[in-house]
């Protein structure tokens, strides 16, 4: 599993190296998009006006967005390209078996997705002025809200295998998630995806809160909950894939 | 030969109203080569799927090397396909990099699959193109990639869904020669394909599937022999006249020259007193090739 493990993440570096426009064009778009979000919000609340603390903790949500996203989505964006690129089946005749293959993966591509986190925070805290605090135990809270996205990941992955496009509920299904990461973390919303990891994050990273072990538990709780349902789903699309022959390209 | 390394038994597959595979059985023993053949829509791709576990048939069981592939994907160690209507590997990659990701895929070391990759591709001539992104070779080349992806793992069976589609000639007989070679060594390797040329030239054995069910199955040599005795072929060194034309239709004799006579060689002299005097250019038995027998199968069925 290990030597898979390191073939997948030399993989992953290949496509970096390769493809650097991607990483450029993925920082370019997401810093963009917020930082036209944070010009229209200064428009609206008059040339005076102040975020305070409110700025650093929006930003650390978005930041935690787009880490999330990655996690979320890109099982599914690549099953679609392999289908496209008529790969699937190969993909699927490892012995290592569909789900460790996936789940390998996903941890190869975290590198990935740390550079892009790192460098649209970077870009953005230059842009709006914000400041926020990187400890090195603000990254288990991160960790932690990853989790939860690749099991988000996973039940989204599901429909993608047996719709194969399914383009746009993941475009739409993006704004939810940007909910579930904005959302307080307690009450309800400790049952909600995402959300006590999310809030811990953001106490940490905006208002320098110290790493809460408790809330830590509780986070993690979380995620792993909607990760083991996530790898539950993506196990039966995969039965059912099989059985209704919808392994293949389009 | 062995005992068979991919076995399959009373294979059913149904897709709403149709049923597209039917009681299909098939052994595959080491160092044969089995052609299986059959139209569009006949249920080879059905069947081959169901082969590799990528597909679980409604009844029926597939066993790879005593293992159930559907259920025991370690059992694909042992197996290497190419896909057809399929690329196989990833465009963005070189042919190095392919086989090596597909070699460690497989359950190879990165070491070995590096090394494996390395022999592959300079026994298959692509060592020149070894470190140029798939995108940019020709479909030769891309095709030959496929089924080096297959082999990098040295596995026992082999699912060649039209290994040499689109290949110049050149490339075509030598993947053919490989094939052959593969089988020699000891492989099992079932190939599927419509060019029924490189079947015949390929194959052991033959299987036809026509509309999910199998029609055929045995030694090529023996079904080319057992389609071979029935057929006559009869020239003739001018166009016959209306007259004889109508004797040689009454006995049977299709064909406008040459005529091609159904019969046994009692019969056959029946024919030649018909076309008495005119000058014979050449009567043969007809050979039969791996496409005659095919047709006779399917129009049988």
């Amino acid at each position: 599993m290990l030597e898979l493990f390191l073939a997948e993440f030399w993989r992953s570096l290949l496509t970096l190296r390769r493809y650097p426009l991607e990483l450029v064009g993925a920082v370019v778009t997401l810093s963009l998009l917020f930082y036209l979000l944070f010009l229209g919000a200064r428009f609206l609340a008059g040339p005076g006006a102040e975020f305070g603390d409110r700025l650093e903790a929006v930003l650390a949500g978005y930041l935690l967005w787009t880490f999330t996203l990655s996690s979320y989505n890109s099982l599914s964006f690549g099953l679609m390209e392999e289908a496209q690129t008529g790969t699937l089946e190969q993909v699927f005749l490892t012995p290592y078996g569909p789900i460790p293959l996936f789940l390998v993966r996903n941890l190869a591509d975290l590198l990935a997705q740390g550079l892009l986190v790192l460098l649209v925070a970077l870009t953005l805290m230059a842009l709006t002025g914000a400041r926020l605090v990187f400890t090195p135990g603000g990254v288990l809270p991160f960790l932690v809200v990853v989790l939860g996205g690749y099991g988000l990941g996973f039940a989204m992955a599901s429909l993608a295998l047996l719709f194969k496009r399914v383009g746009q509920v993941l475009g739409l299904s993006q704004f939810l998630l940007l909910f579930l990461l904005q959302a307080p973390g307690s009450g309800v919303f400790l049952f909600l995806p995402l959300a006590p990891g999310a809030a811990l994050a953001r106490r940490m990273l905006a208002e320098g809160a110290p790493l809460e072990a408790w809330s830590l538990g509780l986070a993690f709780l979380n995620s792993l909950a909607y990760f083991l349902l996530g790898l539950f789903l993506f196990r039966g699309a995969v039965g059912r894939a099989k059985r209704l022959g919808l392994l293949h390209g389009y | 030969m062995g005992d068979p390394l991919l076995e399959a038994r009373g294979l059913h597959k149904r897709f709403g109203a149709l049923e597209a595979v039917k009681g299909v059985s098939l052994a595959l023993r080491p160092g044969e080569v089995l052609a299986f053949l059959g139209k569009n829509g006949a249920g080879k791709t059905t069947t081959v799927k169901m082969l590799a576990g990528l597909l679980l048939p409604d009844r029926g069981e597939v066993r790879l090397l005593g293992k159930d592939p559907a259920r025991d994907p370690w059992a694909l160690r042992h197996l290497g396909a190419v896909l057809e209507g399929n690329r196989n590997v990833y465009w963005r990659l070189t042919p190095l990099e392919n086989l090596v990701y597909f070699g460690v895929a497989r359950g190879l070391s990165l070491g070995a699959a590096r090394r494996r990759a390395l022999v592959l591709l300079e026994e298959y001539g692509l060592w020149e193109k070894a470190r140029v992104e798939v995108r940019h070779l020709s479909r030769g080349m891309q095709q030959k990639l496929a089924l080096l992806q297959a082999l990098v793992h040295d596995p026992e069976v082999l699912l060649l869904d039209e290994p040499t589609l689109g290949l110049d000639v050149e490339t075509a007989l030598l993947v053919q020669e490989r094939v052959r070679a593969l089988a020699r060594g000891g492989k099992a390797v079932l190939l599927t394909t419509h060019q029924l040329s490189v079947a015949e030239a390929l194959a052991d054995r033959v299987a036809i599937i026509h509309r999910g069910s199998l029609v055929l199955e045995g030694e090529k040599q023996a079904l080319l022999s057992r389609f071979v005795g029935e057929h006559y072929v009869l020239e003739l060194e001018v166009p016959p006249p209306a007259e004889v034309l109508g004797r040689l239709r009454a006995l049977g004799v299709e064909g406008e020259g040459p005529f091609l006579f159904r019969g046994d060689g009692e019969a056959l002299w029946r024919v030649l007193e018909a076309v008495r005097p005119l000058p014979l250019r050449r009567v043969a038995k007809a050979e039969a090739d791996l496409l005659e027998v095919f047709l006779k199968a399917v129009a049988r069925a």
